[in-house]
């Protein structure tokens, strides 16, 4: 028996043994293989900045995003970006170690590896200062600083710098991992791109576009490159995919102003006429853009598309021309005046006031409202080009000849007493027979502007003045005029007294029937027993 | 009726069901059996399927290319759906399977189970924890990350040390001078063709052996037996379901990574084998590199032919085992500290 306890205890002793230290290692081991440790080779400038700065705590999470970086993978160090020399503008000395180091590397520094991008990006509107040529001065409006963090915080994406460079890549380029995964997500751009002037990201995630990148885009890995011609990874696109990714035809650009036909955030819609002779005509532009369309859309849906929006940027002026006209009329009359100290405007009629009220419908319809209603109908946003766009574009119209009225203003007064519904359509109509979606068949029997029967007549004659002005390419006005002489068909209107058609419209006219009723029995039928309070 | 049927049957497929029924079923299993300590042997037997079904389920997405491995191996962890939990059943069954084998051949030795007549039993044993190691080792390469591909080029160059066809068996084995295409193909080959076949020849010798000499009975306990069903299957039974629970643990866990993709031109800081390997890598660390194989050979050899060495010691059984008692602590007390210091200190 003392034999028999002896192995026993061996055993046991040794079975415990070796499964506590063999698992522990084992567990070791199999911690290991869930590390994704990088090899970083760094140099010895690199390694002692990040010793120091680890030591003391300055900024160590930048150094946790440059560890993951490709720039950490290829051995570019902290140097390699902020090397100095006494004589730069942004030359200090690191208080510890002595080292001249640079403060703001530039896209000079970016250049140096990056020279087409950064040539592309100092050739786009990106790094266009447009907003400091005009007489806008804010600081009657707004506080200076109220612009620091404000105006100045995004439209530091186009700084000139004082070693001559233009442009901030870390905008897009989180520093300083400079991860393609967070430049590439809609809300990089969103982080500017917002807001009731320009509600890019909201218009985007509003779209289909932007529908299926929430359902499904947690799952896309957005870390790639679109340099080798290859097809769009990702099943919907995002912001860069069409302002900036390549595809098959396309190359990739840093020019986001490559692929944009329309100076659609201007006063007044144009063809944009940026760097013409290195980037083309708008029509070349044009091509571009629609070459990444044709990607995902049958070409006749995109040429459809386009011609909508382009149009809606052509109504967008004559609306305007309207407000032109009045602000204009009231400045002459008398009835508005215009900011000045020292012989200098600080307010103008076509542009900007801060406070009339016709100075400010002027500006909201162009720099917010008008924005939206030709960017929601450039980018899928239909809530914004109806009723953040055009809708309040009109409600402004009312409002300021209400007040033009009010004042004293005969021609506003009587449009004010003018009770044809016409009114709300004092300038000229452009249009196209039906949408890209589908074919209608009752939508179309309402419209109160059809009741004239000239009506196609007149906003044909615009369209082609519009295309002679060169405008319009031909193929457009081909197309709209294929959709003019066919507009019947495109408008539903041969269709809309089909017996089909009939029966379902039967069907629900009797449920509006029933749901009338019902709200008028609910709603407008019950009379409360209590009185009220207010006494007159 | 049921029986016309069974004859009937027996006549299209003529073999005894019920003889072979007895031979399963019925062997008598001595009363020390239902002691715990001794089902370490049915271990590595239960773990052995499971590796063969979570293999070929791993096989249906594993590419043995070096532009595809690592890709393949991500494909299975992180989109195949309960990819990584058959992944880390398939890892953890192959340690475990070491883990059992070690503790299985302890609890043998000190029993000394080895003696004549079932010395030749001791050495078959001996090979399937030297096929077991070699499949382990096969396997984990296949994931050809930076940790394993360095662990099978420094696997591969212990072998390129054996004596006289070292470097032949290196380049037998590589198929090139680095680790590449040629020997992902041919370590997946091995791992899932040949040595899974070795391993089922050298278990059935080992239970046509062990069963042929009937277990050996332990001085000391009641000369008694009882049937193999149901007694002692349910409790092979009770092991195999408490192994697949804690796999199934292990897996949820701690799952296997991916590491970083092999870089055959990056050659990382610290390399090592697999933890099976520590012992003797560290060993052969400490020392010239031709004593130390020296010494490895020797005592594998003294492991392998140890019931042959036994009763050479004394003659006397009482100093026999305290002897054997003494050097197999040392053994194991060695093999668990140079194995910790490897971990620990790398």
């Amino acid at each position: 028996m003392k034999e028999i306890n002896a192995q026993q205890w061996l055993i046991g002793i040794f079975s415990v043994l070796l499964i506590a230290s063999l698992m522990v290692v084992s567990i070791v081991e199999v911690r290991k293989t869930q590390d994704f440790a990088k090899e970083i080779d760094m140099d010895k400038n690199t390694a002692e900045c990040v010793r120091c700065h680890r030591a003391e705590h300055v900024a160590v999470k930048q150094i946790d995003a440059w560890e993951e970086s490709i720039h950490a993978e290829m051995a570019i160090g902290c140097l390699d970006c902020h090397a100095a020399e006494e004589s730069d503008f942004d030359a200090q000395r690191c208080p510890e170690s002595d080292v001249l180091i640079g403060r703001h590397p530039t896209p000079g520094d970016c250049k140096e590896c990056h020279e087409q991008q950064v040539n592309e990006f100092t050739n786009s509107k990106h790094a266009h200062q447009f907003w400091l040529f005009k007489n806008e001065d804010r600081s009657v409006f707004e506080t200076p600083l109220g612009t620091r963090h404000g105006c100045e915080q995004c439209h530091n994406i186009g700084n000139i710098w004082p070693d001559g460079t233009v442009g901030e890549c870390d905008v897009c380029h989180a520093k300083h991992s400079f991860s393609l995964e967070v430049a590439r997500q809609p809300e990089t751009c969103g982080e500017c791109h917002v807001g009731p002037d320009h509600p890019h990201i909201e218009i985007y995630l509003e779209s289909k576009h932007g529908n299926i990148f929430k359902a499904k885009g947690r799952d896309w890995d957005m870390d790639y490159y679109t340099t080798n011609n290859e097809s769009i990874p990702i099943e919907a696109p995002v912001c860069v995919t069409c302002h900036m990714d390549g595809n098959e035809k396309q190359p990739m650009t840093h020019n986001v102003s490559d692929r944009l036909a329309v100076e659609s955030q201007a006063p007044w819609s144009f063809r944009t006429v940026w760097d013409e002779e290195n980037s083309g005509d708008w029509k070349v532009k044009r091509e571009r853009m629609t070459s990444i369309c044709t990607s995902c859309h049958a070409p006749d849906f995109v040429d459809m598309y386009m011609l909508t929006a382009d149009l809606v940027n052509l109504q967008y002026n004559e609306m305007r021309r309207n407000f032109v006209y009045w602000t204009k009329k009231l400045t002459a009359t008398g009835v508005i005046d215009r900011l000045q100290a020292d012989g200098k405007f600080y307010s103008d009629p076509v542009l900007n006031g801060w406070d009339e009220t016709p100075e400010k419908m002027m500006y909201y319809t162009w720099h917010h409202e008008g924005r939206r209603f030709r960017h929601g109908a450039e980018m899928m946003g239909a809530d914004y080009t109806q009723w953040h766009g055009i809708w309040e574009m009109q409600h402004d119209m009312a409002e300021m000849l209400a007040w033009a009225a009010e004042h004293g203003d005969k021609e506003a007064e009587e449009w004010v007493n003018c009770n044809h519904p016409s009114k709300f359509i004092p300038y000229a109509l452009y249009d196209i027979p039906g949408n890209e979606w589908g074919i209608p068949t009752k939508l179309n029997t309402t419209p109160f502007v059809y009741s004239y029967p000239d009506y196609w007549d007149r906003v044909k004659s615009n369209v082609e003045a519009a295309w002679k002005h060169g405008l319009l390419t031909d193929a457009q006005w081909d197309l709209w005029m294929e959709r003019y002489d066919n507009r019947d068909y495109y408008l539903g209107l041969q269709f809309k007294d089909d017996p089909k058609v009939n029966e379902l419209w039967e069907m629900y006219k009797e449920r509006n029937r029933i749901d009338t009723e019902a709200f008028n029995e609910q709603a407008i039928g019950l009379k409360l027993p209590g009185k009220p309070f207010y006494k007159k | 009726m049921v029986m016309s049927t069974q004859a009937e049957s027996s006549k299209r497929f003529p073999v005894d069901g019920t003889a072979i029924g007895d031979v399963l079923f019925k062997e008598k299993i001595p009363v020390h059996m239902k002691h715990w300590l001794f089902a370490m042997g049915t271990t590595p037997f239960i773990l052995f399927p499971i590796q063969i079904i979570t293999g070929l389920m791993l096989a249906f997405y594993f590419i043995p290319s070096p532009e595809l491995a690592y890709e393949s191996v991500r494909h299975i962890t992180q989109d195949v759906q309960l990819g990584f939990w058959i992944r880390g059943i398939h890892h953890w069954a192959a340690n475990l399977m070491i883990i059992s084998i070690f503790l299985h051949m302890m609890r043998v030795y000190f029993t000394q189970a080895y003696r004549k007549p079932r010395e030749l039993n001791w050495i078959f044993g001996f090979i399937l924890l030297g096929l077991t190691m070699t499949i382990s080792f096969t396997g984990y390469s296949l994931t050809y990350n930076q940790l394993s591909y360095w662990a099978a080029t420094v696997g591969s160059n212990m072998v390129g040390e054996v004596p006289l066809i070292g470097n032949l068996l290196l380049a037998w084995l590589r198929g090139g001078s680095d680790v590449g295409t040629n020997t992902l193909t041919r370590f997946y080959t091995l791992h899932v063709w040949v040595l899974p076949i070795l391993i089922t020849i050298m278990i059935a010798l080992h239970i046509i052996v062990l069963r042929g000499h009937g277990i050996s009975q332990p001085e000391g306990f009641p000369k008694e037996s009882y049937n193999f069903f149901p007694g002692h299957m349910y409790k092979i039974v009770i092991v195999g379901l408490f192994l697949l629970s804690l796999l199934s643990l292990l897996a949820v866990i701690l799952p296997p990574g991916i590491g970083d993709k092999a870089d055959p031109v990056n050659t990382p800081l610290h390399i090592q084998p697999e933890w099976y390997f520590f012992a003797v890598f560290l060993f052969l660390k400490w020392v010239p590199l031709s004593v130390g194989l020296f010494i490895v050979g020797l005592v594998i050899l003294v492991i392998v032919f140890w019931p042959f060495l036994e009763p050479l010691l004394s003659k006397k059984e009482s100093q026999r085992a305290l002897i054997s008692y003494l050097l197999g602590s040392v053994a194991i007390l060695t093999l668990i500290v140079f194995t910790l210091i490897e971990t620990f200190t790398n």
